[in-house]
């Protein structure tokens, strides 16, 4: 019953957080400079009159922007996020077109920076001070520190260009076409259709921007884990675990990694939601067709509904991670529950 | 413990590596078993298959609504217009059309369909498509809705014969018909997709949805896949009316990155990279089975002063003009747009039918255009604002013009100010409404023919832009009519020079620089060659 309620309430809390985010967004760009019309129509096209008014009355720019903020959210109330002005298609069939790309992409960056951060970051705990510390330390600021478009190029110069070790830019060589779309995730679509090649294939492609996307979360969760897993070492009950003959490896894994991980997933949570967002620099070199690049397009074209089709999908992740968090923190830590 | 982790983390590693060595680029275990185009790897001679890296920033195929840069390389492939360019700077020719005739006072103009030309469909193409397709453009009033603008009427008088009925007389309507929108449709197919003709079609028409997952023209090959922002696949056409080459299929990658583009043409996963730039260019110098093209486009950048002195202030001047005109430094701007740069003699560009070719490369002079200031009562100079949009012109950025052009007239004592503006932001309407008193700014050919230039004479779009109305120069304001009434080309081509002549030294445009295009490709291939109208003609392409 406390759960029903509990998902009830964030239920109510992420319809009005939808509305306030779509009302806002809409209003902003409004508000900022910038006309579709002059954005998308070419410098012929401007000079008659006769075209200009067929396309704002198609995309009913010729309205006043009271009214097509109702239309706006009248159509929103039905699912609509309207049509795109810059590709003329339903911004819902744009977003479910290009979303996919950067869940899987997201989703394997995500994987593999809580493994090598959380894994880092006991190395580095349990090595204070040591040499394998301040390399863990290093590689972590590293991570949080180098920008990413130009890591990117970095070790697509490297690891494709020069040592060709590793795929270069795209979800998947060129000797395979594209799996039929089931979730639009290459993996698993091409899983679903028994092909493990190509499987493989699209999980190497992951590889390299997975890396680079990767990062910087993983120097966050590093360092945090590392910090947390600090601080309860030096609390009483892990001391007074350790008098009682604890081994080090049940002490760090059933003591004290449990609740040095609460920050943590915060950090991951962030994380995964940053990357949901998509990356249009790392996505642009690596060819990677996914909302960043969309939402790149889109803002460039002044695209209002492809914009605030964007704002809200962004504003959707990050909603439902924190709920997972939230209900992984009862997971991880039992007292969380009571509350 | 410490061991324990340290395997966990050289686990975790070695099982990456092996999907990375499983599924990496060559992977060719991968390719033979799943037998999935098993010999399309690009650079490999025996493939029949080439991949193609192109720039992004379109968002349609449907041949009603192209007119961004990249979409003409796909609809040439597999659509076909009445005439068409085979060669950049040549005449266009027929190509749907058997035989044309213009009737003597240029209005009307007949066109016979060849005999036997079959759509990929396999539907016959009669004077009925031809109808449907450029009506259709018209009335979708799309952004290349004004291509057609001088066809009043078309009229089918038969199934093979057609005839335009136009505004005016048009000396560029051959190059017009040759444009990717009025590509011929196969109307059947279209219509029962959606596809409407009629005056309301820009409400009634749903083929857009259609026409961007597969094509239904009569082209060399069909288009398969599009995936937008990633590929599109292009297949030989079983029902190819004409010779086609030895290339079976085309993989049109979009991968806007030059940079990505320079490794992946340099390690054989493209064949033909399109958005080279001077840098990433001296890289594929040295490469080996790499071949590269440094050439002038028709896209040229240009300087604009107003004429009107309420926003040009002192550039509207002649006199200062002139002093402008012989302060730039034309060697030095060809030097940052990079090899191939040309530097037009007014405004045709170089590689147009009637052009003059290039500017003099001695005409800079700070002497003269010192004293032509002093001549306009600025012998020390004036302060200035140049207002730059955030564009980039065949990659390179209109803010990079502008500085050069600012220290290069900071010489002769015009300080300029440089004053940064977004397009979508003000700029545009600014530029379109004829307020911008000093701005550097590029003009891309909308078709390729030298009339698209008459825009910048007085009273003409861009001329007006630059507040420069017919009154003031009635002259050469009416070779515009001129022009577009000489049908025969000799007769254009005289126009075209006097016209050129006139501007060389006076008017408020200075043609600054025709960027380059910058093009790396396979030596396998042959035929591979900078086109203005498609970016890349693949049809002209064989593999060696």
């Amino acid at each position: 019953m406390e759960q029903l309620k509990f998902i009830g309430k964030r239920l109510i809390y992420l319809a009005v957080m939808l509305f306030g985010v779509a009302t806002l967004v809409f209003i902003l760009t409004k508000m900022i400079p910038g006309d579709p019309t002059v954005a998308n129509l070419s410098q012929r096209a401007l000079s008659d009159p006769e075209v200009v008014a067929a396309y704002k009355a198609k995309y009913g720019l010729d309205q006043p922007v009271f009214v097509q903020y109702l239309l706006y959210m009248k159509n929103l109330l039905q699912l609509d996020l309207g049509t795109s002005i810059r590709t003329n298609k339903p911004v819902l069939s744009e977003l479910s077109r290009c979303y996919p790309a950067t869940i899987e992409l997201a989703l394997f960056a995500i994987v593999l920076a809580a493994v090598f951060g959380i894994l880092f970051g006991i190395i580095s705990a349990i090595r204070r001070n040591s040499i394998l510390d301040q390399i863990v330390r290093a590689v972590s600021v590293t991570g949080v520190s180098i920008p990413s478009f130009w890591f990117a190029l970095l070790v697509l110069y490297f690891f494709y260009y020069k040592l060709q070790i590793l795929p270069g830019p795209g979800r998947l060589s060129k000797a395979f076409s594209a799996p039929a779309t089931v979730t639009g995730l290459y993996v698993i679509d091409s899983l679903l259709e028994g092909n493990l090649p190509k499987a493989l294939d699209a999980l190497s492609h992951l590889l390299l921007p997975g890396m680079v996307l990767a990062a910087f979360t993983m120097g966050l969760i590093t360092r945090t884990t590392r910090s947390n897993l600090l601080d309860v070492m030096s609390m009483d009950y892990i001391r007074t675990a350790r008098a009682k003959g604890l081994g080090r490896t049940v002490l760090i894994l059933k003591h004290a990694l449990g609740n040095a991980l609460i920050p943590v997933l915060t950090v991951i949570g962030l994380g995964l939601g940053n990357l949901l967002g998509g990356m249009v620099l790392v996505e642009t070199i690596f060819n990677w067709p996914g909302v960043g690049q969309f939402a790149y397009e889109s803002v460039l074209s002044a695209d209002f509904p492809a914009i605030i089709g964007v704002a809200l999908l962004i504003a959707l992740n990050y909603m439902v991670i924190n709920t997972i968090v939230d209900i992984l923190y009862g997971v991880i830590d039992p007292r969380v529950r009571c509350q | 413990m410490k061991k324990r982790l340290l395997a966990l983390a050289m686990g975790v590693v070695i099982v990456l590596g092996c999907t990375a060595c499983g599924g990496g680029q060559d992977a060719p275990s991968t390719e033979q078993t799943e037998g999935e185009n098993a010999s399309n790897t690009a650079g490999d001679s025996g493939s029949s298959t080439v991949v193609i890296a192109m720039g992004s920033g379109f968002s349609t195929l449907d041949p009603g609504y192209i007119y961004e840069k990249y979409p003409p390389l796909v609809i040439n492939a597999c659509y076909e217009n009445l005439f068409k360019f085979y060669d950049n700077d040549s005449a266009p020719e027929p190509c749907l059309a058997d035989t044309y005739e213009f009737s003597e006072d240029g209005m009307t103009l007949t066109v016979t369909l060849k005999d036997g030309i079959t759509f990929a469909s396999g539907n016959p193409m009669t004077s009925a498509d031809v109808l449907f397709s450029i009506n259709r453009c018209k009335n979708l009033q799309g952004n290349p809705a004004f291509i057609a603008e001088t066809i009043d009427s078309m009229e089918a008088l038969d199934d093979k014969t057609i005839v335009f009925h136009l505004t005016q007389a048009d000396s560029a309507i051959l190059s017009k018909l040759t444009y990717s929108s009025l590509a011929i449709l196969d109307s059947a197919v279209v219509k029962e997709n959606g596809g409407v003709d009629t005056a309301h079609a820009s409400t009634s028409d749903t083929a857009q949805a259609y026409l961007d997952t597969t094509s239904a023209g009569s082209g060399m090959y069909v288009m398969t896949s599009y995936i937008p922002d990633e590929e599109v696949v292009l297949e030989k056409n079983p029902n190819y009316w004409g010779e086609a080459t030895n290339v079976d299929k085309y993989i049109v990658k979009i991968q806007p990155d030059s940079n990505t583009q320079m490794m992946t043409l340099s390690t054989g996963d493209i064949d033909v990279a399109l958005n080279m730039t001077d840098d990433t260019m001296a890289e594929l110098a040295d490469a080996e089975g790499v071949e590269i093209i440094n050439e002038a486009t028709k896209t040229v950048g240009f300087v604009m002063m107003n004429m009107n002195e309420t926003y040009g202030g002192p550039v509207s001047n002649p006199k200062v003009q002139q002093a402008i005109r012989k302060a730039l430094d034309y060697s030095g701007m060809q030097i940052i747009c990079g090899e191939g740069t040309l530097t037009p003699y007014a405004i045709i560009q170089s590689g147009f039918m009637g052009s003059k070719g290039e500017r003099a490369a001695d005409y800079m002079n700070l002497e003269e255009a010192k004293a032509l200031l002093a001549e306009a009562g600025y012998a020390d100079g004036f302060d200035i604002d140049m207002t730059v949009t955030d564009l980039d012109m065949e990659g390179i950025l209109l803010t990079d013009l502008a500085q050069k052009i600012k220290d290069d007239l900071a010489q002769v004592g015009i300080n300029v100010n440089i004053v940064a503006q977004p397009w979508a932001a003000g700029y545009g309407d600014a530029y379109r409404d004829g307020t911008l008193g000093f701005t550097v700014m590029y003009w891309g050919t909308d078709y390729n023919d030298p009339n698209v230039q008459l825009e910048f004479l007085p009273g003409g779009v861009v001329g007006l832009r630059a507040g420069w109305t017919a009154e003031m120069n009635p002259e050469l304001a009416a070779m515009y009519q001129e022009t577009m009434a000489a049908t025969d080309n000799d007769a254009r081509i005289a126009v075209l020079e006097k016209i050129q002549d006139a501007m060389y030294e006076d008017g408020p445009f200075v043609m600054v620089a025709q960027a380059p295009a910058h093009i790396g490709y396979n030596t396998r291939l042959s035929g591979v060659a900078i086109s203005d109208p498609y970016v890349l003609d693949v049809t002209l392409i064989n593999i060696q």
